[in-house]
């Protein structure tokens, strides 16, 4: 069979690769099926439920499934509400505290008739439609400046264009009022590209004119499906879910050819060559991930040393030896040795993506790690930047901190404290000799988005693993009722950043207080500083004149770890449920948990 | 092809196959209102890879209007 005769057509209409697959592979999936398969995860979910409320002006019935169900199946317990027809106004003042908020907004139904009048109307009469529809943004911004997560359509004239966009007063209007909505959109809100995607899928395949006219419904099932792939990777990445690591193989996925067999000097992966310089561009798009916090990783067959020296001295490598943070570069299998990259890193097997060009390989660990998302090299080159762009939403994150993009040169010092803790007789021993310093900030605005993030992404050292956004963590800062701490820790190796943080709610005047959140992420573990940080927060609530302290362990699927940490700081247990253990501290009581080999201090 | 029909019925209204009855239809289905119709026909399109015109949505109210419609499609075809 020819290479060209193995390509297939997809549903969409351009050629997939064996391997080139879409992220949530929804639109291999009939409706039908979806609606079935939705309802039996719905039937076992388990965990926090995650409401989002779909507000719009037009018809949008099909969206709450298409929703739900790659959430669900990635294990969010997603519940999507359906707003009133055409109330987006009052519903977003309804479901502000949903978790995520859609505004699905159809510019040709914000008046009847909209697309053909805007040509008809009196300068005056048009002014007026653009007012009225500044003035209905404006509302459900202010209504929804709390929430979580806010996803908004930009308005898009395209269905309604006739080849001339630029001269029409309905394209202008859209392009007037998502110059508007940009100006007005507040940090926690993220607008979605309608052109873009219309323009991807094609208008004739976007639009179904057969219930516009009668009940208001505009967009095709096969639009909602590209469009909640769209819009899911947000949600998914405040709930924890964005991939972290990326692996690549090295021949054929990293450059081009074979270092054992064509040689350090034969193999491409720069511009100056016809195939190097795909290769060059997925570097770069590697470069570009690990900038952001994704941690790069090499799994390939081959000799290490002679790898190491292509990394080292090749003049064409961009990935060098401080962006790459994990080798596994053997000849044990690929299963083995992600799972043991998955062990070392500290993060569980559905945080990897892997990359790799044979279908040996990748047939093998789809089928043994079915967690990992395998992404296969396709056969014609030229799709292979494509394919990885496409992918690029798995990595996504509301916002990237200043942690994120230092985090490969975190886990290299970490790498190096643990070469030297081999070298001591006892573990408490190997800690007293790294001088570790706790810094305790309290209330910190300026860490807001760090704090957010970090209840967002650790799963493991997450006492509660509540889940909250920028905005969220904003309130409670400025809340007297709410203590909210965030722990900075360094050591004679280098300065980890913040990586711990405690949420307080105070009640009775300040005489108890129970602790909302508690989470450590989970490259500091180890090391004990989750006792000189707790006992830090007594001592300031002691301080701050409460009696009783109460806390949980609300149990996840991931956070075993943590089941006797209050146990081990003194605290009493009260209750012990299936989902969750309660205990209480009777300050009078307490003894103190803070190792002497650690310091804590106040910061600024 | 009932059963096909039938399946795609059962999804869309979240209803056991058995409890749909011999002849399903707006009248018997509480849950067959003019949004889930809406879902009905475009999860039929899906599965017999077909495309309605206005006149056979708003005959296809029943399962022996729907296979009747199908039918004449595939006739057509």
């Amino acid at each position: 069979m020819t290479a060209r005769a193995r390509r297939r057509i997809s549903l969409d209409g351009g050629v997939l690769e064996p391997g080139y697959r879409r992220i949530n592979s929804m639109e291999e999936l009939k409706y039908s099926d979806i609606l079935r398969l939705n309802d039996q995860l719905g039937k076992g979910l388990t965990g926090n439920p995650y409401h989002i409320a779909v507000l719009s002006n037009i018809t949008v019935a099909f969206i709450k499934e298409l929703l739900e169900y790659p959430l669900r199946k990635a294990g969010v317990s997603a519940r999507v509400a359906l707003g009133d027809f055409d109330n987006v106004v009052q519903d977003s003042l309804k479901y502000k505290d949903a978790h995520a908020v859609l505004v699905f907004w159809e510019l040709s139904n914000v008046m009847d008739g909209l697309p053909v009048r805007a040509e008809l109307m009196e300068d005056h009469d048009y002014q007026q439609v653009v007012d009225k529809a500044k003035a209905q943004i404006d509302l459900v911004i202010t209504h929804l400046k709390g929430t979580s997560v806010v996803l908004m359509n930009q308005f898009t004239a395209m269905p309604f264009s006739s080849g001339k966009i630029s001269q029409s007063r309905y394209g202008s209007l859209a392009v007037e009022l998502n110059a508007y909505l940009r100006e007005a959109l507040l940090e926690n809100m993220r607008l979605i590209d309608m052109d873009k995607l219309i323009s991807v899928f094609g208008l004739e395949r976007s639009v179904d004119w057969r219930y516009y006219y009668s009940s208001k419904s505009l967009y095709t099932v096969e639009f909602f499906k590209a469009y909640a792939a769209e819009v899911t990777p947000w949600m998914l990445a405040v709930n924890g879910k964005s991939k972290k690591v990326l692996v690549f193989d090295c021949d054929n996925t990293l450059w081009k050819g074979i270092l054992g067999e064509d040689g350090f000097d034969q193999i491409e992966m720069s511009a100056q060559s016809k195939n190097g310089v795909i290769f060059e561009e997925v570097q770069l798009m590697a470069l570009a991930l690990q900038r952001q916090g994704v941690l790069i990783g090499l799994c390939s067959k081959n000799n290490a040393d002679e790898v190491d020296r292509v990394i080292r001295d090749h003049s064409q490598m961009v990935l060098r030896d401080e962006h790459i943070t994990i080798k596994r570069v053997n000849w044990l299998d690929k299963v083995q040795n992600l799972k043991s990259i998955a062990e070392e890193l500290d993060v569980g097997l559905d945080s990897i993506v892997f990359v790799d060009d044979s279908s040996f390989e990748v047939n093998l660990v789809r089928a043994n790690l079915p967690q990992v998302v395998v992404l296969q090299v396709p056969l014609r080159l030229c799709d292979y930047p494509a394919m990885m762009r496409q992918h690029l939403p798995l990595f996504q994150q509301m916002t990237v901190t200043s942690e994120d993009r230092r985090k490969a040169e975190l886990y290299r010092q970490r790498a190096q404290r643990e070469k030297v803790r081999d070298a001591f007789a006892g573990v408490e021993d190997y800690l007293a000799s790294l001088g570790i310093e706790v810094t305790v900030f309290v209330d910190q605005m300026s860490l807001s988005a760090r704090m957010a993030q970090m209840t967002q992404k650790t799963n493991q050292f997450n006492l509660t693993a509540r889940r909250y956004s920028e905005a969220d963590i904003r309130q409670m800062v400025s809340d007297e009722k709410y203590v909210v701490l965030a722990m900075g820790v360094s050591d004679k190796y280098g300065d980890e950043g913040v990586v711990g943080l405690g949420i307080v709610r105070l009640e009775d005047q300040g005489s108890f207080a129970h602790i909302e959140t508690y989470l450590m992420s989970c490259r500091v573990i180890g090391r004990n500083i989750e006792f000189a940080f707790i006992d830090h927060l007594v001592r300031m609530l002691e301080h701050k004149g409460v009696h009783r302290i109460f806390a949980k362990h609300i149990k996840t699927p991931r956070n075993s770890m943590v089941k006797d940490l209050y146990d081990r700081c003194g605290f009493v247990q009260v209750a012990s449920l299936e989902t969750e253990t309660d205990y209480e501290l009777e300050l009078s009581r307490y003894k103190g948990c803070r190792p002497t080999y650690i310091g804590v201090k106040d910061g600024k | 092809m009932e059963n096909r029909i039938k399946n795609v019925m059962s999804a869309v209204f979240r209803v056991p196959v058995g409890s749909l009855g011999d002849a399903p239809s707006q009248g018997t289905l509480d849950v067959w209102d003019s949004l889930s119709h809406m879902q009905l026909v475009v999860a039929l399109e899906e599965e017999f890879g077909v495309s309605f015109d206005d006149e056979d949505i708003l005959q296809m109210q029943s399962l022996a209007e729907i296979t009747a419609v199908l039918e004449r499609c595939s006739g057509k075809g």
